[in-house]
């Protein structure tokens, strides 16, 4: 926390806090529809949704309804057919340091170190050689590879480079994580261990997350709020805030699963997901 | 269940505590079964790769030998012996001079080579990057490819006469359009994640070009170059044929013309001595540019 916000990065921070002080949501799709192969495939169909401040998003729904897309719209990597993603109330037009996302595949570089990826953002920001390294020592400790500093990916598991990728993307600051199914190739104690950090971090440093899952389990222990998508094409189902949270995150799994309220929130979003998958059967 | 056995079946944890003072000492050291000598991408040692290598070779000579001795006694110059082929070539570099032919035709492939290279890899790198660019060459480059470079030679004479410059040409076309293609190849296979997260980064759209996708793609396009090399090397006797005066090739045709089929092995023994050796020192290159491949499991 203390090392984020004190840092005094580039231009674009700058820009981006004025927005901030203006009110508008870090993230805003109206009447987004994204239509591929000429139209013929509706990926998002008419979706108008605010992403809050500090709260953590999880997107979940069945196998191909436009989570991905719907993320890489708010991260500028594509763009919408129709409607406007706007950040703190200014269209997005290409991706930026600003807004910060973990791929569901490995993304180091292989060529660097495990340090000298954390770094990178950072230099291509034009963050001060110091600042560099005590931001990505600090990453490196709160993903627990600071051991790995100088090894290579290539040397890594799978759950070290998924780390990676998280201290990465944390270390250059941005206001915004997105995260496109982040543990979805972890097996699951590996997976476990990861969202626990994941809170842990979170709160540390206070970031807005858009998060990705198919893991209903994962959706309620991470996320304050689930936005479920429908199955071809992409419309958003239901809104459900994680009221019976009351606005606690969890360092340990296991707490939530005694949480009252919890069991009947797992059950419902089991029933939706039936209905959606019993929806393209029939 | 380590409370109530079945009766009548010993359960696991009984035979740990019986044998318990064994279980402490240290085990004999663990041997897995022989590793079949043809076993699938079974692994070779260093030595025994060397071994194997040598066997190789010496068989090739030993079936040079036979095939020697096999011919009849009034047609063995046509088939001299390795050890007649591996004299001429010390009476070459002794009384003839050979080694600056050899170095001639060294430099011809490398200056030539570096020029390909100079053109293949910024082509190949932005025609990987740029769709406008690639719309832009590729047609033209990808036919180019199909033309056989030994058809270039008689333009070449008549444009640059019996000079090295024409022979730099013809080794220079001879692998420059393939080049481009493999190096092409080598850059779009570059993930497009990688791309994409130094764009989230905000890297600018040079840094992705030369940091990122050229970077990603280096090792796979110095094994392009280190493939593309040896066909240049195969394109040198067609270049130093016409009307050379000096490098191997050259030598190679005054030996034909007096049907010294020794001076012509010789000169293929010495190809493929240097081929092997250019082979190694990309390798080796590869091996001390790239440390993090050796540490890819
Ligand atoms: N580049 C593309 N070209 C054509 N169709 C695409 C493209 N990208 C996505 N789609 C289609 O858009 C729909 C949504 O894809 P998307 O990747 O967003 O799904 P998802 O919800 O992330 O699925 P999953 O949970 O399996 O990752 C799919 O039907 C997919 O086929
Ligand atoms: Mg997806």
């Amino acid at each position: 926390m203390s090392i984020l916000t004190e840092h005094t990065g580039a231009a674009n921070h700058a820009a981006h806090e004025q927005g901030q002080a203006s009110g508008e949501p870090p993230l805003r799709a109206e009447r987004v529809t994204k239509e591929y192969l000429g139209g013929s495939r509706v990926a998002l169909d008419n979706i108008s949704i605010d992403i809050k401040e500090n709260q953590i998003t999880a997107l979940i729904g069945p196998s191909g309804c436009g989570k991905t897309t719907f993320l890489r719209l708010m991260a500028g990597l594509e763009y919408p057919t129709r409607g406007s993603v706007t950040a703190y109330g200014k269209p997005i037009m290409g991706p930026g340091p600003e807004r910060g996302m973990v791929f569901q595949a490995y993304t180091s570089f292989p060529w660097l170190t495990i340090r000298e990826n954390v770094q990178h953002g950072m230099k291509i920001q034009g963050f001060s050689k110091a600042e560099q390294r005590d931001r990505a020592e600090h990453f490196l400790k709160l993903v627990h590879l600071d051991e790995y500093a100088d090894a290579y990916p290539g040397e890594l598991s799978g759950g070290m480079k998924q780390r990676v990728a998280i201290a990465r993307t944390l270390a250059q600051g941005p206001e915004l994580l997105l995260l496109d199914e982040p543990f979805g190739a972890l097996d699951a104690q590996v997976t476990w261990e990861m969202e626990e950090m994941a809170v842990d971090i979170i709160e540390r440093e206070s970031k807005t997350v858009v998060l990705v899952t198919h893991d209903i389990q994962e959706a309620i222990y991470l996320a304050d709020r689930i936005l479920f998508f429908t199955r071809q094409p992409g419309r958003i189902k239901e809104d459900i805030a994680m009221e019976f949270k009351q606005g606690r995150r969890f360092a340990k799994k296991e707490e939530l699963l005694v949480e009252p309220g919890y069991v009947d929130m797992e059950k419902r979003l089991y029933t939706m997901m039936r209905e959606e998958i019993q929806g393209r059967i029939s | 269940m380590n409370d109530a056995p079945l009766s009548g079946s010993v359960s696991r944890a009984d035979l740990l505590v019986a044998d318990d003072e064994n279980l402490k000492a240290e085990a004999p050291l663990f041997k897995p079964p022989r590793e079949q000598f043809l076993g699938l991408r079974g692994s070779v040692g260093r030595y025994q790769s060397m071994f194997l290598g040598m066997v190789g070779i010496i068989a090739l000579f030993v079936a040079w030998e036979i095939a020697h001795v096999m011919t009849p006694e009034n047609q063995q110059k046509f088939l001299p012996s390795v050890g007649q082929v591996v004299s001429k070539i010390a009476y070459l570099f002794t009384e003839k001079g050979y080694i600056a032919d050899v170095a001639k035709s060294v430099y011809r492939i490398y200056v030539s080579f570096f020029f390909a290279c100079l053109f293949a890899v910024p082509l190949g790198l932005f025609k990987g990057c740029f769709a406008k660019i690639r719309a832009l060459i590729n047609p033209t480059v990808g036919g180019l490819r199909y033309l056989p470079a030994a058809s270039f030679v008689p333009l070449l004479l008549v444009y640059f006469g019996p000079t090295d410059f024409a022979k730099l040409a013809l080794l220079f076309l001879g692998c420059v359009f393939f080049l481009t293609a493999l190096i092409l190849d080598n850059v779009e296979a570059v993930p497009k994640e990688l791309i994409e997260s130094a764009q989230t980064m905000g890297a600018s759209r040079w840094h992705i070009v030369f940091r990122v996708a050229f970077r990603s793609a280096a090792p796979q396009i110095l094994d392009s170059m280190r493939n593309m090399i040896a066909v240049s090397w195969t394109y040198l006797v067609i270049a130093e044929i016409v009307a050379a005066t000096d490098g191997i090739g050259a030598v190679m045709m005054r030996g034909a013309r007096f049907l010294h089929v020794d001076i012509i092995m010789g000169g293929i023994l010495t190809i493929g001595v240097l081929g092997v050796l250019t082979d190694l020192s990309f390798r080796i290159a590869g091996h001390f540019l790239f440390p993090y491949i050796r540490a890819r499991r």
